[in-house]
C-alpha cells in the first residue's frame, strides 16, 4: 500500500538537467557504424552489376559507356535508398562504402536526390549524348 | 451601483479582464513548465500559451450538425464571463478586492461552478458520443467534489466569523497560518482544487486516451480559446483563494506571487505523481474520504470554538 | 411501460489518441459499462506477402524486416532461419550468438516501449517519460552494434554483418546493468503504486482455460499461467546452449501481464550476460547459393509479443514461391473482445494495450473458413463485390 512511489525520482529531476537533446543546437557524436550516404569509386568497378541486382529498393543504376575501358557512370537515388548496406556486401571489388556522417540529407526539391558518380569525362560524355541532336530519342543506354 | 469609470477599468483591465487573462496564461506556462521539469524534460517556452491563444483565435470555427447553434456559441462566453466576474471579489495580486459585500464567498464559489456547468452543457449539446461521455463525467465529478470543497472553504470562514472574502483575508493575516491550525482542511482544499480544475489524477472528464477530449471535443477556434481562457482564469482564482485563506492572507503583490507560485509547485508535483483515476474511483474517493475528512475538520473547528 | 435499451456505440479508431496505429473498435456502452465489442482490422495492409514473390531472396530479407518497426529483427531471424534450413547450410556459432544477443536486446526495447505506452493509456505520464528515457540506453546499444536504432539489418542470409568487439562488449554489459537497476525500480512501482494498481488490478481477468481456448500467445498467455514459449519448446539460434527459464504468473489480469513482461526482461538480461561472457570464436558468415533449392519450411520464433510463424516455399528459383507470415498479435485479439464485456469504458484502452497490439504486423491475409457456405472468390468477383459494397 503506497502512494506516490515515483516521488524520489521526480524531486531529483527538478534539479537535474533535462534529458532532452537540443537538436540542432547540440548534436551527439554519430555512432561509428552509422550507415548514411553511399560513395562509389569508379576505379575498381568492373561493371558486374551485383549491387544493382541486390538493392532491395532499386536505388542504383549503372550506365555502361565502354565496358572494355571500364568507363561507367552510376546514378544513386538517395530518396529510394534504405541504407541497408547490402550493396556494400555484394560488391566483390570493394568499390562502395557508406559514409557515417552525412545523414542530414533532407532537401527542398527533387534535384539533390539523384547523385551521379563517375569520372568527369564520363559524366560529360553522357550529358553531351543527351543533348546531341543526332540521337533523337535522347535516351542514354540503360543496362 | 452605477457604471463609473473606475468600475469599468476594474472590469475590463484590472483585476478582471485583460490582466487576468494574461496572468492566467503566465500561470499555465509555469504549470506546464513545472510538470515538464518533474518529468525530466524541457517544457514549453514562455510564449507558448499566448501563441496557442492566437492560433486558436485565427482558426475557423466549425459548428457541427445537430447542435443548438445559439447555445454552442453562447456557452463559452458565459463560462468565461462567470470566471472573470468572480475575480472582482478576490484579493487579486494582493490588493483589496474591487467590490466586496457580505457573503461574497458563496457567490465566488458559485461562479466557479458555473464554468464547470457550462463545460458539461457544452458537451451535452452535441451528438458526438465522446462529448456526451465527457459531459456525463464532468457533471458527475462536479457533484462529487463540490461539497467537500465548499466545506473546506467554509472552515476559515468559520474561524474568521464572516463570509466576506476581504475580511477573511484580513483575519488570515493577523493570526497563525491556517495551514497549521486546519491541516486536514488544507489537504482536502488542495485536492478539491485539482478536481475542480480537472488536473491529473482527476482528469477523467477530459481523458485524452479514452474519450479524445471529453466535453470539448467538438469545439475549435474561438469557442475552444474561450474555454481554455476560462480554465486558466479558474486556476488563478483557485490558487488565490486557497493561499489567501490557508497561507496567511495576501497583503501585497510580493506575497501573492510567492504564495501562489509555491502552491503551484505543490500542485504540479501532485499532478505528476499519480495515474489517472477512473470516474467511479474518483466519486468513491470523494464521497468516502473527502467528505468525511471535511466534516471532521468542521467538527473540530466548531468544538474548539465552543470550548476555547 | 416498455423499457428502452439504448444502444450507445462508442467508436475507438481508426483515428484516436488511444491507438498508435489504425484499427476500428466499436464498444456498445450503457452508461460507463461495456456491453459488447467488435473489432475491425485491416487498415495497414500493404500487400507485403505478394511483394515477396517478385523479389530475390536477398532483397526479401530487407523487405520483411520492415513488416514491423519494433520487432524488425525477429522477422529477419525467422526468415533467415527458414531459408538457411532450405539451403541446408549451418550458420557459424559466433553469428548465432550475435543474433541471439540482438534478439534479447530487442525484447528489452519492445517491452520498455510497451511499458511507457501502457502507462500513458492509464494516465500515468510520468512513468511513460521515464521508461522511454531509459529505453534510450538500449537504442544507444543498437547504434553501437549496427548503426541504426530500429531496423538494424544485422542479418545476412547465412550469418551476420557486424562483429562485437571487446570494447563494445563492455559497453553492452554496462548498459544492461544500468537497465537492470531501473527495471527493478519500475517493477516496484507497478506492483505497489496504489493509483496504478487501481487501474490494472482485476481488469481483463482471463483464466487459464479461457486463454488456451482463445489461442492466446506470448506474455498475454503466460500471464494466465499457460506455458507457451517457443524459446523453451523448440529452441533456435543460441538458445539450446543458453536456455531461457519461462516466466509465468497465475493472476490473469493486467497486473500479471505487467509483471510477466518485466520479469521476462530480467531473464533476457541474464541470457545476454551469459552469451557475452562466452562468445565463441568463428567467422561470421557462410556462403549461401543464390538459388535456394526447392522445398517448403516452417520457422517459428518467439517475438516480444508471442509466437511468430513463417511458412516459406521455394520452387528452386531466385525468388520465393510463397511466404506466409502469421504474427502473434493476430492471435490475441480474440481475448479482447471476449473479456471486454462487463468492464468500464475507461478500462478499454488499457485492455487494448495489455495484449501489446502491433497493428502493422497484423494485417496479413486471413482465411476464414466456415463449415458450410464458404465461397472461393476469383479476382473478378472480388472486384464486383467491392464496387457493390461501396454503393
Amino acid at each position: 500500500m503506497s502512494i506516490g512511489t515515483m516521488f524520489g525520482d521526480i524531486i531529483k529531476s527538478l534539479f537535474k538537467k533535462p534529458a532532452t537533446e537540443k537538436y540542432p543546437f547540440e548534436r551527439k557524436a554519430e555512432p561509428e557504424r552509422l550507415r548514411s550516404k553511399l560513395h562509389w569509386e569508379p576505379e575498381k568497378c568492373t561493371g558486374c552489376m551485383m549491387c544493382v541486382k541486390d538493392c532491395p529498393a532499386n536505388a542504383l543504376e549503372l550506365e555502361v559507356i565502354d565496358r572494355a575501358k571500364k568507363q561507367f557512370v552510376m546514378r544513386y537515388y538517395i530518396d529510394r535508398c534504405t541504407f541497408c548496406d547490402q550493396c556494400v556486401r555484394s560488391c566483390r571489388f570493394d568499390c562502395l562504402h557508406l559514409s557515417n556522417d552525412e545523414w542530414e540529407l533532407a532537401s527542398l526539391g527533387a534535384e539533390p536526390m539523384t547523385i551521379t558518380y563517375g569520372r568527369e569525362e564520363d559524366i560529360q560524355f553522357l550529358l553531351d549524348k543527351k543533348a546531341n541532336p543526332d540521337n533523337p530519342g535522347g535516351h542514354p543506354e540503360c543496362n | 451601483m452605477s457604471l463609473t469609470l473606475p468600475s469599468l477599468v476594474s472590469i475590463l483591465v484590472f483585476p478582471a479582464g485583460m490582466f487576468l487573462i494574461l496572468l492566467g496564461m503566465v500561470y499555465e506556462y509555469v504549470d506546464r513548465k513545472l510538470v515538464a521539469r518533474y518529468q525530466n524534460r524541457f517544457g514549453p517556452r514562455w510564449f507558448q500559451p499566448l501563441a496557442d491563444m492566437f492560433k486558436l483565435l485565427a482558426k475557423e470555427e466549425i459548428i457541427p450538425d445537430g447542435v443548438n447553434k445559439a447555445l454552442f456559441i453562447f456557452l463559452p462566453i458565459l463560462g468565461v464571463t462567470a470566471a472573470l466576474t468572480s475575480a472582482l471579489y478576490t484579493p487579486m495580486l494582493g490588493f483589496a478586492p474591487a467590490f466586496s459585500f457580505r457573503g461574497d464567498l458563496i457567490l465566488v464559489v458559485y461562479m466557479l461552478s458555473v464554468l464547470t456547468i457550462c463545460l458539461g452543457l457544452a458537451g451535452a449539446n452535441t451528438v458526438d458520443r465522446f462529448s456526451l461521455v465527457g459531459a456525463t463525467r464532468t457533471l458527475t465529478q462536479l457533484f462529487s467534489y463540490e461539497a467537500p470543497f465548499m466545506l473546506t472553504l467554509l472552515g476559515p470562514a468559520l474561524a474568521a466569523g464572516t463570509l466576506q472574502i476581504s475580511q477573511i483575508n484580513a483575519y488570515a493575516q493577523d493570526t497563525w497560518w491556517m495551514i497549521l491550525t486546519q491541516p486536514i482542511g488544507f489537504l482536502v482544499a488542495l485536492i478539491g482544487l485539482m478536481g475542480k480544475l480537472e488536473l491529473p489524477p482527476f482528469d477523467a472528464p477530459e481523458a485524452e486516451t479514452e474519450i479524445v477530449s471529453g466535453a470539448l471535443t467538438e469545439y475549435s477556434g474561438r469557442g475552444l480559446a474561450l474555454f481554455r481562457i476560462g480554465k486558466n482564469v479558474e486556476l488563478v482564482i483557485g490558487l488565490t483563494l486557497i493561499s489567501a485563506f490557508y497561507l496567511g492572507g495576501l497583503a501585497n503583490p510580493l506575497e501573492f506571487i510567492l504564495k501562489t507560485l509555491g502552491l503551484l509547485l505543490v500542485i504540479a508535483l501532485l499532478q505528476s505523481l499519480f495515474a489517472r483515476l477512473r470516474i467511479d474511483q474518483t466519486v468513491g474517493l470523494w464521497w468516502r474520504i473527502g467528505a468525511i475528512l471535511a466534516l471532521v475538520q468542521i467538527l473540530i473547528l466548531v468544538v474548539s470554538r465552543l470550548f476555547f | 411501460m416498455q423499457e428502452k435499451v439504448e444502444k450507445f456505440i462508442v467508436p475507438i479508431g481508426p483515428q484516436h489518441p488511444a491507438l498508435k496505429e489504425p484499427g476500428h473498435f466499436e464498444f456498445s456502452v450503457d452508461g460507463e459499462e461495456v456491453t459488447g465489442a467488435t473489432i475491425r482490422l485491416g487498415f495497414v495492409h500493404r500487400g507485403i506477402e505478394k511483394m515477396t514473390e517478385s523479389r530475390t531472396w536477398i532483397q526479401n530479407l530487407y523487405m520483411l524486416e520492415r513488416v514491423c518497426g519494433i520487432c524488425s529483427h525477429v522477422h529477419g531471424i525467422a526468415y533467415t532461419l527458414g531459408v538457411e534450413k532450405l539451403a541446408g547450410v549451418t550458420v557459424p556459432p559466433r553469428a548465432q550468438a550475435i543474433r541471439t544477443i540482438v534478439l534479447e536486446l530487442e525484447r528489452i526495447q519492445s517491452h520498455m516501449l510497451w511499458l511507457g505506452v501502457a502507462a500513458h493509456e492509464g494516465g500515468f505520464d510520468t512513468l511513460f517519460m521515464y521508461s522511454w528515457r531509459d529505453r534510450e540506453t538500449v537504442m544507444d546499444l543498437f547504434e553501437l552494434i549496427s548503426g541504426n536504432r530500429v531496423q538494424h539489418s544485422v542479418n545476412l542470409v547465412g550469418g551476420v554483418k557486424y562483429d562485437i568487439t571487446a570494447e563494445q562488449k563492455q559497453k553492452i554489459l554496462d548498459g544492461v546493468s544500468y537497465l537492470e537497476g531501473r527495471l527493478q525500480y519500475y517493477e516496484k512501482i507497478i506492483t505497489t503504486d496504489d493509483t496504478f494498481l487501481g487501474r490494472t488490478r482485476n481488469v481483463g481477468k482471463m483464466t487459464k482455460e479461457e486463454a488456451t481456448l482463445l489461442g492466446a500467445v506470448g506474455p498475454t498467455a503466460r500471464a494466465s499461467g499457460v506455458e507457451r514459449d517457443v524459446r523453451v519448446e523448440s529452441p533456435y539460434a543460441s538458445y539450446p546452449d543458453h536456455p531461457v527459464n519461462i516466466v509465468l504468473d497465475e493472476g490473469g489480469d493486467l497486473t500479471s501481464r505487467f509483471i510477466v513482461r518485466i520479469r521476462e526482461l530480467f531473464e533476457s538480461i541474464r541470457v545476454i550476460r551469459e552469451i557475452l561472457t562466452n562468445l565463441p570464436e568463428s567467422e561470421l558468415t557462410v556462403r549461401v547459393p543464390r538459388r535456394i533449392p526447392a522445398g517448403e519450411v516452417i520457422s517459428r520464433v518467439e517475438a516480444p509479443r508471442g509466437e511468430l510463424f513463417y511458412y516459406i516455399k521455394s520452387a528452386g528459383g531466385e525468388n520465393p514461391y510463397r511466404i506466409k507470415i502469421r504474427t502473434p498479435s493476430l492471435c490475441n485479439w480474440g481475448t479482447v473482445s471476449s473479456v471486454a464485456i462487463g468492464h468500464k469504458l475507461a478500462d478499454m484502452p488499457m485492455l487494448l494495450v495489455g495484449i501489446d497490439p502491433c497493428f502493422s504486423c497484423n494485417d496479413r491475409l486471413v482465411t476464414v473458413r466456415q463449415e458450410t457456405g464458404s465461397q472461393t472468390m476469383y479476382w473478378e468477383d472480388l472486384r464486383k463485390y467491392g464496387v457493390e459494397y461501396y454503393q
